[in-house]
């Protein structure tokens, strides 16, 4: 067979443990009369630098071009050979991996037959490697600039920090102001500032900073591009107009909502929101009539909210401690798991607080414009318990701002079942989207207290720096591609890719195909899968390799 | 501001996150752990998946250890602690004191040779830990290896086969820019609530065993009889939420915890009856009303902290607690009372502290000098991560982790300007 490949294979047998058990010498011999197997290596500790170092000389010495690794599972020194087999001036696609220790040696008590596989498992590795290709490195060089959407205190901390990082950033808010819910709020907890102080401080940082340009009363219509050179279509007053941007932060933040259903209740002067509650202690000259008894009912109409509890608890010291007076917490389970939130529980009790938690939610009536509370209070053997009441503060719900499924489908990003932005893994990323160069901060993907809104805040910060701040990416170029001459255009794959990595584009002026943007792609392969005329292919898992690693499929089973 | 390094101390998730970060952004990085092997307290953890993920986000942890280990950027120290530091922001001088760790990862190719070769039974003197662990590297267990009971065996040093196993190593000075604290936490020691049992009777165990039990891949038996346990009690906030020990805190992670190993002892026995009793049920957090929903479906739940659990009889203990509906004491017997512990300060943080000069906050752990920053402590240039902050769960770690990362770079960043 002369097809101009050398083919080096590295087998290792793990410190003798593996040589022990199988004759490696009788593989050595085996392989070696592949005709364009070119060498064949026994060491004992290819992980250690020593060993791969003369793993890369022997790559160069004999002029290998396709390598092959039987040892330990990928998993742990995959990224290790690849880089052996770059700095011996190869393509570093260009290395297969057979696994026989953990799949085989480690696998099976019979090591006759663990043998068996092992042999099978290296011819597949050898049989895929024929048919590898090489990737190639390439950098794109991106636009530094980021765009942030919503002027809460999540998206004015990510705007500081990102000025922090020297990048640029644009601020851009609905309203008027910056500040988002902070300018509604009397007071914060555990934050021992004043929300007042708190925006005056960020507030001041922000004008201060060379990198920050503030845009207020202004919307994001639409983008266009992917990460590192997104296109943004912003309107302001009457005027639209368009900047590039490498990178955009969601931190819309959330509003609320309240459910007359849940209590029903309609809203009227005795019953109010938490939100009502917070701008009428904002601005006290508002109360005009003392409350002899406040209640608050909270954790009934979204059990799963830490930030509706907190209100309540907050506010419901502030109101103690304000005008004295009987102030009593319904509540089912009292959420505590977060910081300082236990000791504020206690300090509320210190201080006379009444709390009562229920099963079942509690009656409410209104006669005669008074409010009776009826509920069985399961702390005193559930005995019922009827609370009057001259103002009673009802729970919200945090929902979505209005337009988040307008701009989430408008950009291809997912939305969680209660509409707040999804990202893409809630544990492993908790504020990258879907899209690549795309982040979600705050209280725009999840319930978060000041805090938790300020580390995220943080993290994505962070993340767009690391993205952005050398000016280029460093890209595997066509590591997933289109073949144009193949491609129908049937748009099969631009539907079904959950990045949104692919797009349009015009081959020779005339004939409309999908192409791949290899920043955004992830090499998930899902386009290649669909794609009816298979004009798709991921060069790492190509048709080629994973039919000739069947071929030998068959010898083993 | 290229090419500075930062010393990390504590090698747990939220240490690890930090590092990670760091090194990605070209930051060379000291980590810095005590232990011989990296990964902290969830490093142990086992995955509580039924037949659907519970999202207990404890495989975020091997997967940030083998990036670590990949990692060229970043150097561990294990086995190490720090002394004393001089400098400031920008060069710090940091003595660290190295403790003897036996096996040289640099050297170890995890072949597995001496943990067969190993005299000690039935658990092995030497061992690799679990299967991700960075360094990869086997460790000895002192409380197993015969050299520490006076015996002369010499069996795995003599037969490892890259003479990895050894005996001498020095002591190191470091230079850093700026340092990240995360050392983490304790689990809070439930004989301090002598009247729950524990430690007295082997029926009663805690979360953490449950962790270390499922972790090995084993399904939980009685310690008494080795049955498969039919009537399980959860008691929730042991060590938490209790201003008389000094934990006036709520630990974040055990209500969670709880209700997803509940879940999967029933996933183990569909027969097993779980009661769990709590004070208030910390439900909060993307996705997790749906699980407690299930979880309502088959557990019991209960108001209400048993005040004492006795044994009745080997495999029979008893449970006494007020009955809110009944507004009575009450005694249930149970198979297995299971205590869930939180999160408690390190003890040891006082030394730390002391040797950077850093301020303890309330029930000892690490202040923050800025209430809207808790990642900055009173000392510039030193910064916090993760649970020796404050109670956090695994993805919070992580994100702190990151957020300390992310602050030391600018103040670096504007150092260099
Ligand atoms: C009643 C209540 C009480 C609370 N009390 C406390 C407390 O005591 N302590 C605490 O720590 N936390 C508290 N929280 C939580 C706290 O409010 C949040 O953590 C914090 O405000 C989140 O900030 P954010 O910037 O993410 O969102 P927001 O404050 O909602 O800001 C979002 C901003 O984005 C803008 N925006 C939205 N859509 C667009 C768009 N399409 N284009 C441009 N701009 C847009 C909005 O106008 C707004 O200015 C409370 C929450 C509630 C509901
Ligand atoms: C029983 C139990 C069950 C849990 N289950 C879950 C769960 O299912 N899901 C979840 O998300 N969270 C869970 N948690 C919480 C989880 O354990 C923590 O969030 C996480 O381990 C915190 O990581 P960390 O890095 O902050 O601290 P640690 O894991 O404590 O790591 C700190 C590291 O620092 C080292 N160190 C300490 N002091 C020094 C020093 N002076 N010098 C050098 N090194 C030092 C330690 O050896 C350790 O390796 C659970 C907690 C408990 C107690
Ligand atoms: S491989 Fe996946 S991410 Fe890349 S273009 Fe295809 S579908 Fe999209
Ligand atoms: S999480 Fe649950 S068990 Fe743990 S301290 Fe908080 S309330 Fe108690």
């Amino acid at each position: 067979m002369d097809n101009g490949l050398k083919l080096g294979v590295f087998l290792c047998d793990c410190g003798g443990t593996l040589s022990k058990v199988t004759d490696f010498s009788a593989i050595k011999a085996k392989l070696q009369k592949l005709s364009d197997v070119t060498y064949v290596g026994i060491s004992h500790d290819l992980c250690l630098k020593r060993a791969q170092q003369a793993m890369q000389k022997d790559i160069k010495d004999k002029g290998i071009n396709r390598v092959v690794v039987a040892a330990c599972s990928p998993e742990l020194h995959e990224n290790d050979f690849m880089n052996v087999v770059q700095s011996a001036g190869v393509n570093r696609h260009l290395l297969s991996m057979a696994n026989i220790r953990e799949q085989c040696f480690w696998a099976h008590p019979d090591k006759g037959k663990a043998a068996k596989k092992a042999m099978t498992q290296i011819g597949m590795a050898i049989n895929r490697a024929r048919f590898l290709e090489p990737v190639e490195q390439t950098q794109i060089s991106v636009n530094k600039d980021v765009l942030v959407i919503g002027g809460g205190i999540t998206g004015i901390q990510a705007a500081i920090e990102l000025s922090n990082l020297n990048l640029k950033t644009t601020l851009v808010e609905k309203e008027a102001t910056l500040g988002g819910k902070l300018n509604r709020f009397a007071n914060l907890y555990p934050v021992q500032v004043s929300p007042e102080e708190v925006l005056a401080t960020k507030l001041k940082q922000v004008a201060e900073s060379q990198n920050i340009y503030v845009l207020t009363s202004a919307e994001l219509i639409d983008v266009s591009g992917e990460v590192g050179n997104f296109s943004a279509r912003i309107k302001r007053g009457n005027g639209e107009f368009v900047r590039n941007f490498g990178a955009i932060i969601f931190a819309t933040g959330y509003t609320t909502q309240f459910s007359s259903q849940i209590y029903g209740l309609e809203l009227s002067n005795n019953i109010i929101t938490q939100s009502q509650l917070e701008e009428m202690l904002k601005s006290s000259s508002e109360v005009k009539q003392i409350p002899k008894s406040v209640c608050f009912v909270t954790d009934i109409s979204d059990e799963h909210s830490r930030v509706s509890p907190l209100s309540a608890l907050r506010n419901a010291l502030g109101i103690k401690e304000k005008f004295r007076g009987e102030v009593c917490v319904l509540c089912q389970n009292l959420k505590v798991d977060g910081a300082g939130l236990e000791k504020l529980y206690r300090d509320c009790r210190n201080k006379g607080v009444l709390f009562i938690k229920f099963d079942n939610s509690p009656r409410i009536s209104k006669q005669d414009g008074k409010i009776k509370i009826e509920v069985e209070d399961v702390l005193m053997s559930g005995e019922q318990v009827t609370l009057p009441c001259d103002l009673l503060v009802v729970e919200e719900t945090s929902v979505p701002p209005l337009d988040s499924k307008v701009l989430g489908s408008t950009l291809y990003m997912g939305l969680d079942a209660q509409g707040f932005y999804q990202e893409n893994n809630v544990h492993l990323y908790p504020t990258a989207s879907n899209r690549e160069g795309i982040f979600f901060a705050g209280n725009c993907h999840a319930d978060l207290d000041l805090m938790q809104a300020l580390t995220d805040a943080s993290n994505v910060a962070l993340s767009a720096y690391q993205l952005l701040a050398q000016g280029k990416i460093a890209v595997e170029a066509e590591k997933v591609m289109v073949d144009p001459n193949k491609c129908r255009f049937c748009l099969t794959c631009i539907r079904a890719c959950p990045h949104h990595a692919i797009q349009e584009a015009k081959v020779n002026h005339e004939k409309m195909v999908a192409q791949i943007a290899d920043l955004a792609c992830q090499g998930c392969g899902i386009c290649a899968v669909v794609c009816p005329a298979k004009a798709i292919k991921p060069k790492d898992w190509s048709d080629e390799q994973i039919l000739a690693e069947f071929e030998l499929l068959g010898e083993y089973v | 501001m290229a090419n500075e390094s930062v010393l990390v101390i504590g090698g747990g998730v939220a240490g690890v996150s930090s590092a990670l970060k760091l090194a990605e952004n070209g930051f060379q990085v000291y980590l810095v752990e005590r232990g011989p092997i990296i990964g902290g307290q969830a490093a142990v953890f086992c995955c509580k998946a039924t037949e659907t993920c519970s999202q207990c986000s404890v495989c975020l942890v091997p997967e940030k250890i083998l990036e670590v280990a990949a990692n060229s950027q970043i150097s561990l120290v294990v086995n190490s602690e720090v002394v004393g530091i001089s400098g400031g922001i920008g060069d710090f001088k940091v003595d660290l004191l190295q403790k003897p760790g036996f096996v040289d990862p640099e050297k170890c190719i995890a072949c597995g040779i001496c943990t067969e070769l190993c005299p000690c039974e039935p658990q092995k003197g030497i061992y690799l830990p679990f299967p991700e662990t960075a360094p990869r590297t086997y460790i000895i267990d002192k409380n197993q290896c015969l050299r520490f009971k006076g015996a002369e065996c010499n069996v795995c040093q003599d037969n490892c086969p890259a003479g990895a196993i050894d005996f001498e190593q020095k002591p190191k000075e470091l230079e850093v820019s700026a340092v990240i604290v995360a050392t983490g936490f304790e689990v809070f020691d439930a004989r301090e609530k002598g009247l729950l049992g524990y430690g007295r009777y082997s029926n009663v165990l805690t979360g953490l065993d449950l962790e270390r039990i499922f972790a090995t891949g084993d399904s939980v038996t009685l310690p008494s009889s080795g049955e498969c346990p039919r009537n399980i009690a959860f008691i929730q906030c042991v060590g938490s939420r209790d201003e008389y020990i000094g934990n006036g805190y709520c630990s974040q992670v055990c209500c969670k915890y709880a209700m997803r190993f509940a879940k999967l002892l029933q996933y183990q026995n569909p027969e097993a009856k779980v009661t769990i009793f709590y004070i208030d049920l910390q439900t909060a957090g993307k996705g997790f009303g749906e699980f407690y929903k299930e979880c309502k479906e088959t557990i019991r739940f209960v108001r209400g902290i048993p005040v004492e659990v006795c044994k009745l009889s080997p495999n029979e203990l008893e449970v006494k607690y007020e009955d809110l509906t009944k507004g009575k004491i009450t005694k249930e017997s149970y198979d297995l009372v299971v205590l869930s512990v939180g999160t408690a300060p390190r003890k040891d943080s006082w030394d730390l502290a002391r040797v950077l000069g850093i301020n303890l906050g309330d029930y000892g752990f690490f202040d923050t000098q800025d209430t809207l920053d808790s990642s900055r402590t009173n000392v510039n240039g030193i910064f916090l991560a993760g649970t020796c902050q404050g109670p956090r769960d695994i993805p919070e770690s992580i994100a702190h982790g990151i957020q300390a990362a992310s602050k030391v770079i600018q103040t670096l960043t504007a150092r260099a300007i």
